[in-house]
Order: C-alpha cells, then sequence, then structure tokens
C-alpha cells in the first residue's frame, strides 16, 4: 500500500466526524509520511508500519466523538460515540451497547412514568373542572373539592418526577460517558 | 513483547517522553517503536487522546526542512498524570520483580 492507498481508506473510514477534525487527523498522517520519507524510508514501509487505515481511523472517530458526547450533552452524541466504540471490537457490543440499551430503557420508561402521572393529573384536574357541564357523561364523581386538589397534587408530583429524571439522566450521561473512555483506554492501548 | 503487556503502557511511555521535553509526533513514534513493537499508527489516537482529556496541548513549529511540524507538549495536569502512572508503574513492577525472584515474604 503507498501513501495515495492509505491516506485513501483512513479518509473513507473517516465518515461522520466533522471537517476540522478530519483534516486535523489527515494532516497528522500526512505529516508522518513526510517525516518518514524525509528519513529515507520508502511510502509502503512506513504504511506498513503504520498498520491498518481502517482501525487507525475507527480508533480516531471514536476518541473524536466521545469527545464531542462529552462536550455538549445530547442524545444524538452519545448515540454517536456509542456506534463508534462498536467498530473498534466485537466486545463493545457487550460492554458498551448493552450498558447503554438497559440505561437507556429505564431512562425511557421512568420519562414515561412521569408524563403518565402529570397527564391523569390533568385529566382529572379537568374532569372535575368541566365534568358537572355534562352530566349526561360524568355521573357518579367524587367529591369536585378533593378531586380538584387531588388531581393538583398528582399533576405537581408528576412535573417534580419528571425534574428528577432529568437529573437522574444527566448524572448516568456523565457516568456512561467515563465509562466509555476508560473502555476506550483499554482498547486503543493495544497492539 | 506479550500484546497483553502493551496495553496501558503505550500512554506511560508517550507521557514520559514528553515529560523530558516536547516533541513531534514522528519523533514520538520512533522513540516508542525502537524498543515496543507496536502498530505505529497507534500513537496517533492515543494523542489525541491524552489532548482531549487536557493532558497534552499542541503547537505547530516550522522545521529546518521547511514543513511544519506538530508539537505536543505536558499541561501541568499532564505532568502530574506522569509522575502518578509512573509512581505506580514503579511499584507494580517492584512487586511483581520480587514474585519471579521467589521472595514473597510472611510465607
Amino acid at each position: 500500500m503507498n501513501k495515495k492507498d492509505f491516506m485513501n481508506r483512513l479518509s473513507s473510514y473517516l465518515g461522520g466526524i466533522s471537517g476540522g477534525d478530519r483534516e486535523d487527523v489527515i494532516s497528522d498522517f500526512e505529516e508522518h509520511f513526510k517525516e518518514g520519507l524525509a528519513e529515507g524510508r520508502t511510502e509502503e514501509d512506513i504504511a506498513d508500519s503504520l498498520g491498518d487505515p481502517k482501525t487507525l481511523a475507527n480508533q480516531m472517530k471514536a476518541s473524536i466523538l466521545v469527545s464531542e458526547a462529552e462536550k455538549t450533552t445530547s442524545a444524538v452524541n452519545i448515540t454517536r460515540a456509542v456506534f463508534a466504540t462498536l467498530g473498534l471490537g466485537f466486545f463493545n457490543l457487550v460492554f458498551i451497547l448493552g450498558p447503554f440499551i438497559a440505561i437507556a430503557a429505564v431512562l425511557i420508561s421512568l420519562f414515561a412514568t412521569a408524563i403518565s402521572i402529570t397527564a391523569s393529573g390533568i385529566t382529572v384536574f379537568l374532569t372535575a373542572i368541566f365534568g358537572p357541564m355534562f352530566p349526561q357523561y360524568f355521573t357518579g364523581l367524587v367529591n369536585p373539592a378533593a378531586a380538584i386538589f387531588g388531581s393538583i397534587g398528582l399533576t405537581c408530583f408528576g412535573i417534580l418526577f419528571f425534574v428528577g429524571d432529568i437529573y437522574l439522566a444527566k448524572w448516568l450521561y456523565r457516568l456512561f460517558v467515563r465509562y466509555i473512555k476508560f473502555n476506550l483506554r483499554i482498547i486503543t492501548g493495544k497492539e | 513483547m506479550n500484546i497483553q503487556f502493551k496495553k496501558g503502557v503505550l500512554e506511560l511511555c508517550a507521557l514520559t517522553l514528553l515529560a523530558k521535553k516536547n516533541r513531534y509526533g514522528y519523533e514520538l513514534v520512533n522513540e516508542i517503536s525502537k524498543n515496543i513493537s507496536i502498530s505505529e499508527g497507534t500513537i496517533y489516537p492515543l494523542l489525541r487522546r491524552l489532548k482531549n482529556d487536557g493532558y497534552v496541548t499542541t503547537y505547530l513549529e516550522e522545521s529546518k526542512e521547511g514543513a511544519p511540524r506538530k508539537y505536543y507538549q505536558l499541561t501541568e495536569t499532564g505532568k502530574k498524570m506522569e509522575k502518578e502512572l509512573r509512581e505506580e508503574w514503579l511499584i507494580f513492577v517492584k512487586k511483581v520483580n520480587s514474585f519471579l525472584k521467589g521472595g514473597v515474604k510472611n510465607e
């Protein structure tokens, strides 16, 4: 493999990362080739000792996307980071994707719980207020005052639950980014 | 050398080399691969990670040959990290060596 092949393969596997970072990675390897050639080595020799461009691109990509997820908290960023680590080895399916799906599922169900508690509070409230206007639909209602206060309590509880979920989600996010970085340290140290 | 041994040691090697002086990528790769056989490219993702984590910073400097080189420099956190890792490593090696010599005490 000569320099051109190496660089082409490298940049083809760097898809999905932003232009600036991509150029940065490419210029690192350009510089490496330049220094090696100046020492009198051949392009083939340099490319061979660098290793597989696909593996290198995957490692670079994982580092870049994980640090992006660390800088900007977002569901998209963390998902991209998780999928980038999958390119590094089979075991990440078990050690990274597995826990990621489990955490996401727990958070989604907690948010769903918070939303449904809030929604039921609002429903009871509206029923208590407007129910008496439509006696043909709502018969045998509980004491309207109890329904109104109860439903306000329920709505507030739902909103608090939601806010709590947000804090929990942020905490788990930071914890998980640290966990991925720990895994990356082991993986990039290999070979 | 056994591949398991190389895991993790690379980071310590890179930090130690940078603790002596600022170096550019090719120089670092050369110094490390002189002693440890690795896929040379592996150093670059490692350097990027060290930079992302704030252990090193980079700057460009013209070389005699003309093309600018990207130099890596340890930050204060990086210097602290290097010291810690090095001490941990030395203690670890000492313990393993004493096992290998059969000098396990209190038995």
